[in-house]
């Protein structure tokens, strides 16, 4: 039986090579970049063809391909990372979520294997572009690596459905840069159940952090935020006081667009009545605005 | 002295905007004296991106605007925060500035801009105003929520709004009196598609230490450096621009787009013949479509691909719109038709509040043509899109490319 396994597995090895083998030949195929670095010299057919023979390969020829990735910088990867984009814009026209959902678990496989944080990087570019719901956990668990939050927090926001648990679940064990695109990005999805953590956040040491909080809350038009968003403005100077004051207005429009004119005026209200100065009369004359889109003035 | 520091612009302005008459009644030595610049008409001004086209675009504004400050992510070791800056927040702090003019790559476009309203600055921003949809709506919505004056640098449409025959049709279109457009505008050539493309095999270069190139990439992603992707070439890669399409197009378009009274809707249909594009580099393409809902299509015809001798594009031919296709009783309604305001300027629009004639609004409109282009041929798909919501129908991928997500800290 022992024996049995090892033959297939070294039969299996064999197609691999093969695989990769023929991957390779193919896109070689690919335009190679003029003596400037352009894909000037490019032939659409040629392009399209190899990219119709990659997706043909399924699971096969995109490990392969995958496998052909370096690290940045290192070189001898140009056409394997074309050919990769191209497959992911490639199963998104094929108008079939079958076939777009299995290159996306198949692309998102590959990411949990020992590889490179630039080569990493890239695949999760590429499940921007093409990824579903079929990446989002495992583009949660890369929320935890510093080196990857960033692309997958994007890849994440593009996709959609199911990012904001994968943020929220994140938020807690991250720090730092990663605490901050994560703080962001709840604001970008308008996650309502993050307001109690996004509060907490508007105390933060860091300024980013602060300042993404609070827009955060405001984005998502959290009514809770009223009194907190407007002292947080109060008190701070310059440019975080600029951003804050941003909040304040974009929260009272989310609230007066959800049927909250009580809150939108008092925000409203309150930055008329406290910003007199010479230069901050276009704050007041903002909030003026308000007041008349309220219906209270 | 400076005037900041005896009569702030904004109190005067204020006091006087009630009557918007008051800066042509008032001779200007009364406010100045024979030789001085009346206060009213002195500004305090910043640049914001001092490369190729900084300087250009500051005088640009047309205005009497002392350069209090420069600011540039390249002046690494050089800036005081006094009067050179690497970090434009610094810059927007200071009460004494009262117009900016923005001249970085496109990527950080929207996002100065915004901020600069935020902090109460009008602004005159390069073209094209935005890397990508999202951002235009968001840009017009701080130009209307801070009562700022915002105008794109590019020029064009003002020209053509003088010229008779653009009048003409600009009174047709805007009429609503043409009911089956078959107008088709071609531009065929001039889009730098191959001087402004990017390189596909550049390998990372050490940072020039003048260089703080974390805040260079800002909201776009983290790339390693490469001279490539900065100072004018940077407009060959879709993190900081678009391409020669954004680029030129916007030269070509922005004035077309008025002609043809396009200025507060977009295309619902694109199409593009390209080869698959590069992810990172943009590069070639043969031609764009793009179809408004009355009928009207522009296109643009690359000549550069697939071989410069050979032109690829044979769909359409031009087709100019003209009082003939009215019946008689329409023609004589437009002939009666008084013509358009004329354009607001930018430096008329600081001093009477009025909107400017590139305002946010239309500059997101034209900068969406381009957009929608370079979308099409990124997909590969014939795309339709609702120009009220400003999303693609039906097509979740290509949506994203609509409104993609930022680098922490910045958004919109």
């Amino acid at each position: 039986m022992r024996a049995s396994r090892q033959t297939l597995s070294a039969e299996r090895i064999g197609i691999m090579r093969e695989q990769a083998s023929a991957v390779a030949e193919l896109i070689n195929r690919l335009p190679d970049p003029d003596d400037r670095g352009l894909l000037s010299n490019i032939d659409k057919n040629i392009v399209d063809e190899v990219t119709a023979t990659l997706h043909e390969g399924g699971r096969d020829s995109l490990t392969a391909l995958v496998d052909m990735l370096v690290e940045s910088g290192d070189g001898g990867d140009v056409k394997p990372r074309y050919a990769l984009h191209c497959l992911a814009v490639y199963v998104c026209k094929l108008n079939s979520e079958q076939q777009r959902r299995a290159f996306g678990k198949a692309l998102a496989s590959q990411l949990e294997r020992d590889r490179p944080k630039a080569v990493q990087k890239y695949l999760i570019e590429q499940l921007q572009v093409a990824g579903g719901k079929e990446a989002v956990p495992v583009l949660g668990r890369m929320l935890l690596d510093e080196d990857l939050c960033e692309s997958a927090a994007q890849a994440l926001v593009a996709i959609g459905e199911g990012t904001a648990e994968q943020l929220q679940s994140a938020l807690p064990k991250v720090e730092g840069k990663s605490r901050l695109t994560i703080i962001q990005n709840l604001g970008v999805v308008r996650d309502a159940g993050s307001a109690s953590v996004l509060k907490e956040a508007l105390g933060d040491k860091d300024r980013e952090s602060r300042l993404a909080a609070g827009w955060a809350l405001a984005n998502m038009g959290d009514a809770g935020s009223v009194d907190l968003l407007l002292k947080a403005a109060g008190d701070s100077a310059g440019y975080e006081r600029i951003k804050a004051t941003k909040a304040c207005l974009l929260l009272a429009e989310r609230l007066l667009a959800a049927g909250r004119k009580d809150l939108a005026v008092r925000i409203y209200q309150h930055l008329r009545d406290t910003r007199k100065g010479t230069d901050e009369d276009y704050v007041c004359d903002a909030a003026d605005k308000g007041l008349v889109a309220a219906g209270a003035r | 002295m400076p005037r900041t520091q005896k009569v702030n612009r904004r109190q005067f302005l204020k006091g006087s905007i009630g009557a918007a008459t008051a800066f042509t009644i008032v001779p200007r030595r009364v406010l100045g004296g024979p030789d001085n610049t009346p206060p009213s008409e002195t500004f305090g001004g910043a640049l914001i991106g001092c490369g190729g086209r900084g300087n250009g675009t500051f005088n640009a504004m047309g205005l009497e605007a002392k350069k209090l400050a420069i600011c540039d992510v390249k002046f690494v070791g050089r800036a005081d925060d006094k009067t050179i800056y690497t970090d434009f927040r610094r810059v927007l702090e200071r009460k004494d500035i009262d117009v900016v003019a923005i001249a970085t790559p496109p990527h950080w476009h929207a996002l100065i801009s915004i901020a600069a309203m935020e902090a109460g600055k009008d602004v005159l921003c390069e073209k094209p105003m935005t890397r990508f949809i999202a951002e235009g709506r968001a840009v017009a919505e701080a130009e209307k929520r801070y009562n700022r004056i915002f105008q794109v640098g590019t020029f064009g449409r003002f020209g053509r709004s003088r010229n008779p025959g653009s009048i003409l049709i600009h009174k047709i279109m805007a009429s609503g009196l043409l009911k089956d457009c078959r107008g088709v505008h071609i531009k065929s050539g001039g889009l730098k598609v191959k001087q402004w493309s990017g390189m596909v095999n550049a390998k990372p270069q050490p940072i020039p230490k003048s260089l703080d190139w974390d805040m260079y990439c800002g909201p776009a992603p983290l790339r390693p450096y490469h001279r490539h992707r900065f100072g004018g070439t940077h407009r060959g890669y879709w993190d900081y621009e678009g391409g020669g399409l954004a680029d030129m197009g916007q030269h070509h378009f922005d004035p077309v787009q008025w002609v043809y009274a396009k200025d507060d809707t977009s295309p619902v249909e694109i199409e593009a013949y390209a080869p698959p594009a590069h992810p990172e580099a943009c590069g070639m393409w043969g031609w764009v479509e793009l179809k408004y809902a009355d009928g009207m299509t522009f296109v643009m015809d690359s000549r550069e691909w697939p071989v410069p001798e050979q032109p690829a594009y044979d769909r359409q031919r031009a087709r100019e719109v003209s009082l003939s296709d009215l019946s008689a009783e329409d023609q004589k309604r437009i002939r009666e038709m008084p013509d358009p305001e004329p354009l607001v300027s930018f430096a008329e629009a600081v001093k009477t509040r009025k909107r400017t004639g590139g305002n946010a609004d239309v500059a997101n409109r034209s900068a969406t043509l381009l957009h929608l282009a370079n979308i099409a041929i990124r997909t590969g798909r014939k795309l339709r899109y609702d120009p009220v919501k400003e999303q693609i129908i039906g097509d979740e991928e290509a949506n994203r490319l609509v409104n993609p997500p930022m680098r922490a800290p910045w958004h919109l």
